[in-house]
Protein backbone atom coordinates (compact mmCIF):
# COMPACT_ATOMS: atom_id res chain seq x y z
CA UNK A 1 0.00 0.00 0.00
CA UNK A 2 1.47 3.27 -1.17
CA UNK A 3 1.59 5.58 1.98
CA UNK A 4 -0.45 8.62 2.12
CA UNK A 5 2.13 10.54 4.03
CA UNK A 6 4.81 12.81 2.29
CA UNK A 7 8.26 11.53 2.29
CA UNK A 8 10.80 12.24 4.56
CA UNK A 9 14.20 13.65 3.42
CA UNK A 10 17.15 11.24 5.41
CA UNK A 11 17.26 12.72 8.50
CA UNK A 12 20.94 14.72 9.84
CA UNK A 13 21.13 15.07 5.51
CA UNK A 14 24.09 17.74 6.96
CA UNK A 15 25.81 14.61 8.96
CA UNK A 16 24.44 11.16 7.34
CA UNK A 17 24.15 8.61 10.03
CA UNK A 18 24.25 10.45 13.39
CA UNK A 19 21.12 11.53 14.46
CA UNK A 20 22.46 12.58 18.11
CA UNK A 21 25.45 14.46 17.59
CA UNK A 22 24.83 18.24 16.59
CA UNK A 23 26.92 20.01 13.55
CA UNK A 24 27.97 23.08 14.95
CA UNK A 25 26.63 26.70 13.41
CA UNK A 26 27.73 30.52 14.14
CA UNK A 27 25.45 32.93 14.32
CA UNK A 28 25.85 35.31 11.25
CA UNK A 29 23.28 37.89 11.53
CA UNK A 30 20.11 38.36 13.46
CA UNK A 31 17.28 40.12 12.21
CA UNK A 32 14.71 41.25 14.57
CA UNK A 33 11.39 40.79 13.11
CA UNK A 34 8.46 41.65 15.75
CA UNK A 35 8.20 42.03 19.43
CA UNK A 36 10.15 38.67 21.01
CA UNK A 37 10.11 37.30 17.66
CA UNK A 38 13.82 37.62 15.53
CA UNK A 39 16.15 35.45 12.64
CA UNK A 40 18.73 33.74 13.28
CA UNK A 41 21.11 33.39 10.23
CA UNK A 42 23.57 30.26 10.72
CA UNK A 43 26.84 29.01 8.83
CA UNK A 44 27.92 25.39 9.17
CA UNK A 45 31.43 25.83 10.54
CA UNK A 46 32.58 22.13 9.33
CA UNK A 47 33.11 23.58 5.11
CA UNK A 48 31.84 19.96 4.47
CA UNK A 49 29.00 19.93 6.48
CA UNK A 50 28.03 23.39 4.54
CA UNK A 51 28.27 21.91 1.63
CA UNK A 52 26.22 18.80 2.45
CA UNK A 53 23.72 19.81 4.32
CA UNK A 54 20.52 20.54 2.74
CA UNK A 55 16.72 21.23 3.21
CA UNK A 56 12.94 21.38 1.85
CA UNK A 57 10.38 23.92 2.65
CA UNK A 58 8.72 22.98 5.73
CA UNK A 59 11.16 20.70 7.59
CA UNK A 60 13.05 21.54 10.85
CA UNK A 61 15.90 21.36 12.54
CA UNK A 62 16.79 20.86 16.31
CA UNK A 63 18.51 23.41 17.79
CA UNK A 64 20.68 22.75 20.67
CA UNK A 65 22.26 25.24 23.33
CA UNK A 66 24.35 23.48 26.11
CA UNK A 67 23.15 23.53 29.16
CA UNK A 68 19.81 24.65 28.12
CA UNK A 69 18.48 21.86 25.45
CA UNK A 70 17.09 21.49 22.33
CA UNK A 71 14.32 23.32 20.01
CA UNK A 72 12.19 22.23 17.11
CA UNK A 73 12.33 25.24 14.57
CA UNK A 74 11.61 25.10 10.83
CA UNK A 75 13.62 26.72 8.79
CA UNK A 76 12.60 29.94 7.47
CA UNK A 77 15.41 31.00 4.56
CA UNK A 78 15.68 30.11 0.73
CA UNK A 79 16.90 26.29 0.48
CA UNK A 80 18.77 27.82 -2.56
CA UNK A 81 20.80 30.36 -0.39
CA UNK A 82 23.76 31.12 -2.57
CA UNK A 83 25.56 31.84 1.13
CA UNK A 84 24.47 28.66 2.17
CA UNK A 85 23.34 30.13 5.08
CA UNK A 86 20.51 28.97 7.51
CA UNK A 87 17.72 30.86 9.12
CA UNK A 88 15.38 29.56 11.64
CA UNK A 89 12.74 32.67 12.77
CA UNK A 90 12.06 32.13 16.40
CA UNK A 91 9.86 33.30 18.94
CA UNK A 92 11.62 33.69 22.80
CA UNK A 93 9.17 32.05 24.40
CA UNK A 94 10.41 28.72 26.26
CA UNK A 95 13.88 28.26 28.23
CA UNK A 96 15.88 26.97 25.35
CA UNK A 97 14.39 29.76 22.70
CA UNK A 98 14.56 32.75 25.09
CA UNK A 99 18.18 32.15 25.37
CA UNK A 100 18.92 31.68 22.25
CA UNK A 101 17.36 35.33 22.11
CA UNK A 102 20.18 36.62 24.30
CA UNK A 103 22.68 34.92 21.68
CA UNK A 104 25.23 37.52 19.80
CA UNK A 105 26.30 37.27 16.27
CA UNK A 106 29.76 35.26 16.57
CA UNK A 107 28.09 32.73 18.87
CA UNK A 108 27.97 29.46 18.22
CA UNK A 109 24.55 26.95 18.20
CA UNK A 110 24.28 23.09 17.80
CA UNK A 111 22.12 22.13 14.99
CA UNK A 112 20.48 18.28 14.22
CA UNK A 113 18.71 17.79 11.21
CA UNK A 114 17.09 18.87 8.65
CA UNK A 115 13.88 16.22 9.82
CA UNK A 116 10.46 15.93 8.71
CA UNK A 117 8.63 16.36 5.66
CA UNK A 118 8.44 19.01 3.38
CA UNK A 119 5.41 20.70 2.11
CA UNK A 120 5.17 18.60 -1.54
CA UNK A 121 6.37 21.25 -3.93
CA UNK A 122 6.53 18.90 -6.65
CA UNK A 123 3.23 17.10 -6.11
CA UNK A 124 1.36 20.51 -6.04
CA UNK A 125 3.24 21.83 -9.11
CA UNK A 126 0.23 23.09 -12.00
CA UNK A 127 -2.11 24.08 -9.35
CA UNK A 128 -3.90 27.40 -7.63
CA UNK A 129 -2.62 27.47 -4.47
CA UNK A 130 -3.65 28.67 -1.43
CA UNK A 131 -0.98 29.66 1.45
CA UNK A 132 -2.52 30.28 4.70
CA UNK A 133 -0.84 31.02 7.77
CA UNK A 134 -1.05 33.09 10.88
CA UNK A 135 1.69 34.42 13.20
CA UNK A 136 4.68 32.37 13.45
CA UNK A 137 3.40 30.42 10.67
CA UNK A 138 5.02 32.44 8.19
CA UNK A 139 8.22 31.28 8.72
CA UNK A 140 7.54 27.96 7.67
CA UNK A 141 5.64 28.65 4.50
CA UNK A 142 8.57 31.09 3.69
CA UNK A 143 10.39 28.85 1.91
CA UNK A 144 7.94 27.36 -0.24
CA UNK A 145 7.54 31.28 -0.98
CA UNK A 146 10.95 31.24 -2.49
CA UNK A 147 10.77 27.90 -3.98
CA UNK A 148 7.55 29.11 -5.50
CA UNK A 149 9.32 32.25 -6.67
CA UNK A 150 11.90 30.42 -8.39
CA UNK A 151 9.74 28.33 -9.98
CA UNK A 152 6.71 30.75 -10.92
CA UNK A 153 5.99 29.47 -14.41
CA UNK A 154 5.58 25.82 -12.58
CA UNK A 155 2.09 27.17 -10.08
CA UNK A 156 -1.26 28.37 -10.78
CA UNK A 157 -2.85 31.33 -9.00
CA UNK A 158 -0.98 31.96 -6.08
CA UNK A 159 -2.40 33.57 -2.59
CA UNK A 160 -1.33 33.75 0.19
CA UNK A 161 -3.31 34.86 3.63
CA UNK A 162 -1.73 36.10 6.41
CA UNK A 163 -3.22 36.90 9.63
CA UNK A 164 -1.40 38.85 12.71
CA UNK A 165 -2.91 40.12 15.87
CA UNK A 166 -2.06 43.36 15.33
CA UNK A 167 -0.79 45.68 12.44
CA UNK A 168 2.97 45.44 13.90
CA UNK A 169 3.12 42.00 14.48
CA UNK A 170 3.26 41.33 10.60
CA UNK A 171 6.44 39.58 9.85
CA UNK A 172 8.80 40.14 6.99
CA UNK A 173 6.81 43.51 6.01
CA UNK A 174 10.40 44.33 3.55
CA UNK A 175 9.60 41.22 1.16
CA UNK A 176 5.85 41.42 1.10
CA UNK A 177 5.85 43.50 -2.33
CA UNK A 178 9.08 41.40 -3.73
CA UNK A 179 6.62 38.41 -2.96
CA UNK A 180 3.61 40.43 -5.40
CA UNK A 181 5.66 41.34 -8.11
CA UNK A 182 6.08 37.81 -8.31
CA UNK A 183 2.44 37.30 -8.88
CA UNK A 184 1.99 36.00 -5.37
CA UNK A 185 -1.68 37.49 -4.37
CA UNK A 186 -1.48 38.69 -0.72
CA UNK A 187 -4.20 39.12 1.19
CA UNK A 188 -3.11 40.37 5.08
CA UNK A 189 -5.68 40.68 8.37
CA UNK A 190 -5.44 41.72 11.91
CA UNK A 191 -7.34 40.71 14.37
CA UNK A 192 -6.78 44.17 15.60
CA UNK A 193 -6.38 47.71 13.80
CA UNK A 194 -6.61 50.88 14.64
CA UNK A 195 -7.57 53.90 12.21
CA UNK A 196 -4.37 54.30 10.83
CA UNK A 197 -4.58 50.93 9.22
CA UNK A 198 -6.19 50.35 5.92
CA UNK A 199 -6.59 46.96 5.44
CA UNK A 200 -8.35 44.16 6.68
CA UNK A 201 -9.64 43.22 10.21
CA UNK A 202 -10.69 39.74 10.52
CA UNK A 203 -9.39 36.23 10.53
CA UNK A 204 -7.60 34.08 8.11
CA UNK A 205 -10.20 31.51 7.17
CA UNK A 206 -12.68 34.78 6.25
CA UNK A 207 -11.05 34.98 3.02
CA UNK A 208 -12.67 32.18 1.85
CA UNK A 209 -16.24 33.78 1.98
CA UNK A 210 -14.83 36.71 -0.17
CA UNK A 211 -13.02 34.65 -2.42
CA UNK A 212 -13.57 32.43 -5.37
CA UNK A 213 -11.58 29.07 -5.98
CA UNK A 214 -11.55 26.59 -8.34
CA UNK A 215 -11.82 23.39 -5.62
CA UNK A 216 -10.95 20.71 -8.60
CA UNK A 217 -7.50 22.60 -9.34
CA UNK A 218 -6.65 24.10 -5.79
CA UNK A 219 -4.30 23.23 -2.99
CA UNK A 220 -4.09 24.60 0.68
CA UNK A 221 -0.89 24.93 2.92
CA UNK A 222 -1.37 26.12 6.05
CA UNK A 223 0.63 26.78 9.26
CA UNK A 224 -0.11 29.04 12.45
CA UNK A 225 -2.09 28.68 15.48
CA UNK A 226 -3.84 24.62 15.62
CA UNK A 227 -7.52 26.73 16.35
CA UNK A 228 -6.66 28.98 12.81
CA UNK A 229 -5.34 25.90 10.75
CA UNK A 230 -9.05 23.66 11.91
CA UNK A 231 -10.98 27.11 10.69
CA UNK A 232 -9.04 26.84 7.34
CA UNK A 233 -9.48 23.34 7.06
CA UNK A 234 -13.40 23.57 7.87
CA UNK A 235 -13.46 26.54 5.02
CA UNK A 236 -11.36 24.17 2.44
CA UNK A 237 -13.31 21.45 2.45
CA UNK A 238 -16.52 23.72 2.49
CA UNK A 239 -15.31 24.44 -1.01
CA UNK A 240 -14.93 21.01 -1.87
CA UNK A 241 -11.25 21.02 -1.82
CA UNK A 242 -10.10 17.46 -1.35
CA UNK A 243 -8.73 16.30 2.06
CA UNK A 244 -6.06 15.03 0.53
CA UNK A 245 -5.17 18.40 -0.97
CA UNK A 246 -4.92 20.24 2.55
CA UNK A 247 -1.68 20.27 4.13
CA UNK A 248 -0.75 21.28 7.30
CA UNK A 249 2.12 21.56 9.14
CA UNK A 250 1.84 20.85 12.91
CA UNK A 251 3.82 21.95 16.19
CA UNK A 252 4.12 19.94 18.98
CA UNK A 253 6.88 19.49 21.98
CA UNK A 254 9.52 17.50 19.75
CA UNK A 255 12.43 15.79 21.67
CA UNK A 256 14.26 13.82 19.47
CA UNK A 257 13.50 14.59 16.31
CA UNK A 258 13.60 10.62 15.30
CA UNK A 259 10.04 9.12 16.21
CA UNK A 260 11.81 7.38 18.86
CA UNK A 261 10.73 9.55 22.86
CA UNK A 262 7.00 9.64 21.48
CA UNK A 263 6.94 13.40 23.05
CA UNK A 264 5.24 14.48 19.53
CA UNK A 265 2.92 11.73 18.65
CA UNK A 266 -0.87 12.58 17.16
CA UNK A 267 -2.38 8.69 16.91
CA UNK A 268 -0.26 6.74 15.70
CA UNK A 269 1.94 9.27 13.78
CA UNK A 270 5.39 10.88 15.05
CA UNK A 271 5.38 14.82 13.78
CA UNK A 272 8.79 14.46 14.25
CA UNK A 273 9.30 11.75 11.74
CA UNK A 274 6.25 11.44 9.84
CA UNK A 275 5.72 15.37 9.99
CA UNK A 276 5.80 18.12 10.27
CA UNK A 277 3.98 18.44 7.07
CA UNK A 278 0.37 16.27 6.67
CA UNK A 279 -2.19 15.88 3.91
CA UNK A 280 -5.22 16.63 6.09
CA UNK A 281 -6.61 13.28 5.01
CA UNK A 282 -4.00 11.07 7.21
CA UNK A 283 -5.29 13.29 10.01
CA UNK A 284 -8.91 13.76 9.48
CA UNK A 285 -9.69 11.20 12.09
CA UNK A 286 -8.11 13.35 14.80
CA UNK A 287 -9.01 16.02 14.64
CA UNK A 288 -12.11 16.07 16.06
CA UNK A 289 -10.66 14.78 19.06
CA UNK A 290 -10.86 17.31 22.07
CA UNK A 291 -6.70 17.62 23.18
CA UNK A 292 -5.98 15.81 19.98
CA UNK B 1 -39.98 48.98 -12.01
CA UNK B 2 -36.08 48.73 -10.51
CA UNK B 3 -33.94 50.63 -11.22
CA UNK B 4 -31.99 48.93 -13.71
CA UNK B 5 -28.72 49.66 -12.35
CA UNK B 6 -29.32 49.05 -9.17
CA UNK B 7 -30.46 45.34 -10.81
CA UNK B 8 -27.44 44.76 -12.22
CA UNK B 9 -25.32 45.19 -9.39
CA UNK B 10 -27.62 42.86 -7.25
CA UNK B 11 -27.20 40.59 -9.73
CA UNK B 12 -23.44 40.70 -9.81
CA UNK B 13 -23.24 39.54 -5.88
CA UNK B 14 -23.26 35.77 -5.97
CA UNK B 15 -26.32 35.03 -3.15
CA UNK B 16 -28.59 37.07 -5.50
CA UNK B 17 -27.86 34.81 -8.47
CA UNK B 18 -29.86 32.42 -6.47
CA UNK B 19 -33.41 34.14 -6.09
CA UNK B 20 -36.03 34.12 -8.75
CA UNK B 21 -36.62 37.29 -10.71
CA UNK B 22 -39.43 38.33 -8.88
CA UNK B 23 -37.48 38.64 -5.56
CA UNK B 24 -34.54 39.76 -7.43
CA UNK B 25 -36.95 42.50 -8.40
CA UNK B 26 -38.40 43.29 -5.02
CA UNK B 27 -35.32 43.41 -3.51
CA UNK B 28 -33.89 46.08 -6.05
CA UNK B 29 -36.67 47.98 -5.72
CA UNK B 30 -36.01 49.01 -2.00
CA UNK B 31 -31.99 49.42 -3.02
CA UNK B 32 -30.15 52.54 -3.41
CA UNK B 33 -26.54 52.83 -4.80
CA UNK B 34 -24.05 54.64 -2.57
CA UNK B 35 -20.21 56.52 -3.44
CA UNK B 36 -18.81 56.58 -0.53
CA UNK B 37 -15.19 58.30 -0.15
CA UNK B 38 -12.21 57.14 1.83
CA UNK B 39 -12.73 58.18 5.78
CA UNK B 40 -16.24 58.73 5.03
CA UNK B 41 -18.64 57.70 7.74
CA UNK B 42 -21.82 56.18 6.92
CA UNK B 43 -23.46 55.58 10.30
CA UNK B 44 -22.15 55.98 14.21
CA UNK B 45 -23.05 53.81 17.04
CA UNK B 46 -26.29 54.68 18.38
CA UNK B 47 -27.92 56.07 15.11
CA UNK B 48 -31.26 55.09 13.78
CA UNK B 49 -30.89 51.47 12.22
CA UNK B 50 -31.97 52.36 8.56
CA UNK B 51 -30.88 50.17 5.88
CA UNK B 52 -28.58 47.05 5.49
CA UNK B 53 -25.66 47.71 3.60
CA UNK B 54 -23.57 45.73 0.93
CA UNK B 55 -20.07 46.43 -0.03
CA UNK B 56 -20.23 46.21 -4.21
CA UNK B 57 -16.67 47.54 -3.91
CA UNK B 58 -13.99 48.89 -1.46
CA UNK B 59 -13.91 48.17 2.21
CA UNK B 60 -15.79 49.55 5.25
CA UNK B 61 -14.78 49.12 9.22
CA UNK B 62 -16.72 48.53 12.26
CA UNK B 63 -15.97 50.19 14.68
CA UNK B 64 -16.60 50.77 18.48
CA UNK B 65 -15.90 53.51 20.72
CA UNK B 66 -14.07 52.55 23.71
CA UNK B 67 -13.33 54.86 26.76
CA UNK B 68 -10.15 55.78 26.90
CA UNK B 69 -9.12 53.46 23.87
CA UNK B 70 -10.95 55.72 21.18
CA UNK B 71 -12.39 53.89 17.87
CA UNK B 72 -11.76 50.46 17.88
CA UNK B 73 -12.07 49.00 14.46
CA UNK B 74 -13.13 45.24 14.93
CA UNK B 75 -14.08 44.42 11.56
CA UNK B 76 -13.74 45.24 8.04
CA UNK B 77 -15.93 44.68 5.45
CA UNK B 78 -14.96 43.28 1.71
CA UNK B 79 -16.83 43.44 -1.12
CA UNK B 80 -19.99 41.21 -1.65
CA UNK B 81 -20.23 41.63 2.84
CA UNK B 82 -23.30 42.81 4.27
CA UNK B 83 -23.31 44.87 7.40
CA UNK B 84 -25.95 46.53 9.42
CA UNK B 85 -27.39 43.36 9.21
CA UNK B 86 -29.12 44.10 12.46
CA UNK B 87 -31.82 46.56 11.77
CA UNK B 88 -33.66 43.70 10.40
CA UNK B 89 -34.18 42.11 13.10
CA UNK B 90 -34.44 45.31 15.53
CA UNK B 91 -33.56 43.96 19.02
CA UNK B 92 -31.47 47.06 19.98
CA UNK B 93 -33.39 50.16 17.95
CA UNK B 94 -29.81 51.80 17.19
CA UNK B 95 -26.60 51.23 16.04
CA UNK B 96 -24.19 49.03 18.18
CA UNK B 97 -20.90 49.60 16.01
CA UNK B 98 -20.01 52.77 13.36
CA UNK B 99 -19.29 51.96 9.97
CA UNK B 100 -16.65 53.90 7.86
CA UNK B 101 -15.09 53.71 4.50
CA UNK B 102 -11.52 53.02 4.65
CA UNK B 103 -10.79 52.84 1.08
CA UNK B 104 -12.79 54.67 -1.63
CA UNK B 105 -16.13 52.53 -1.48
CA UNK B 106 -19.48 51.60 -3.25
CA UNK B 107 -22.31 50.45 -1.26
CA UNK B 108 -26.17 48.82 -1.80
CA UNK B 109 -28.44 50.46 1.03
CA UNK B 110 -31.36 48.53 1.63
CA UNK B 111 -34.14 50.44 3.42
CA UNK B 112 -34.42 47.92 6.29
CA UNK B 113 -38.15 48.84 7.45
CA UNK B 114 -39.13 47.72 3.96
CA UNK B 115 -37.00 44.55 3.53
CA UNK B 116 -39.11 43.63 7.04
CA UNK B 117 -42.16 44.10 5.27
CA UNK B 118 -41.57 42.34 2.05
CA UNK B 119 -39.95 39.48 4.28
CA UNK B 120 -43.35 39.83 6.35
CA UNK B 121 -45.70 39.35 2.94
CA UNK B 122 -43.65 37.10 0.92
CA UNK B 123 -42.49 34.34 3.20
CA UNK B 124 -40.75 32.27 0.81
CA UNK B 125 -38.75 35.65 -0.06
CA UNK B 126 -38.69 35.97 3.57
CA UNK B 127 -37.17 32.88 4.69
CA UNK B 128 -33.98 33.20 1.93
CA UNK B 129 -33.12 36.25 3.25
CA UNK B 130 -33.24 35.68 6.64
CA UNK B 131 -31.01 31.94 6.11
CA UNK B 132 -28.95 34.32 4.07
CA UNK B 133 -28.64 36.75 7.57
CA UNK B 134 -27.94 33.58 9.41
CA UNK B 135 -25.21 32.83 7.58
CA UNK B 136 -23.70 36.42 7.81
CA UNK B 137 -24.68 36.43 11.47
CA UNK B 138 -23.07 32.95 11.94
CA UNK B 139 -19.21 34.21 9.86
CA UNK B 140 -19.32 37.00 12.17
CA UNK B 141 -19.74 35.09 15.19
CA UNK B 142 -17.11 32.47 14.01
CA UNK B 143 -14.80 35.92 13.55
CA UNK B 144 -15.47 36.87 16.67
CA UNK B 145 -14.76 33.60 18.22
CA UNK B 146 -11.33 33.88 16.65
CA UNK B 147 -10.39 37.18 17.83
CA UNK B 148 -11.99 36.48 21.41
CA UNK B 149 -9.43 33.60 22.03
CA UNK B 150 -6.57 35.75 20.45
CA UNK B 151 -4.98 33.16 18.87
CA UNK B 152 -1.81 34.65 17.74
CA UNK B 153 -0.93 35.79 21.40
CA UNK B 154 2.33 35.20 23.30
CA UNK B 155 1.66 31.72 25.23
CA UNK B 156 2.92 33.13 28.51
CA UNK B 157 1.07 36.12 27.99
CA UNK B 158 -2.21 34.07 27.45
CA UNK B 159 -1.03 32.17 30.75
CA UNK B 160 -0.12 35.20 32.83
Amino acid sequence: MTSLLPQSAPPTAGHPGKLIQPDWAEIVRITPETEGISTFWLRFIDPQVRERYHFQPGQFNMLYLPGYGESAISMSSDPEDEERLVAHTIRFVGTVTKNIGRLKVGDVIGVRGPFGTSWPMKQIEGRDLVLACGGIGLPPLRPAIYHIIRNREKYGKVTLLYGARTPKDLMYPDEHEEWQRHDIHMEISVDRGDENWDGRVGVVPMWFYNFRIDPRNTAVLTCGPEIMIRFVIYEGLARRIPAERIFVSLERNMKCGQGSCGHCQIGPYFICKDGPVFPFSVLQRYVNVEEY
Amino acid sequence: MANPEVLAELKKIPWFGTLSPEHLEKLAGITTLRPVKAGETLFKEGDRQDYVYIVLEGRVALEIFVPHRGKVRIYTCEQHDVFGWSSVTPLVRQRTAGATAVLNSRVACMDAEKLRQICDEDRDLGYLVMRRLANVVASRLMVTRLQLIDMFANPEEKNA
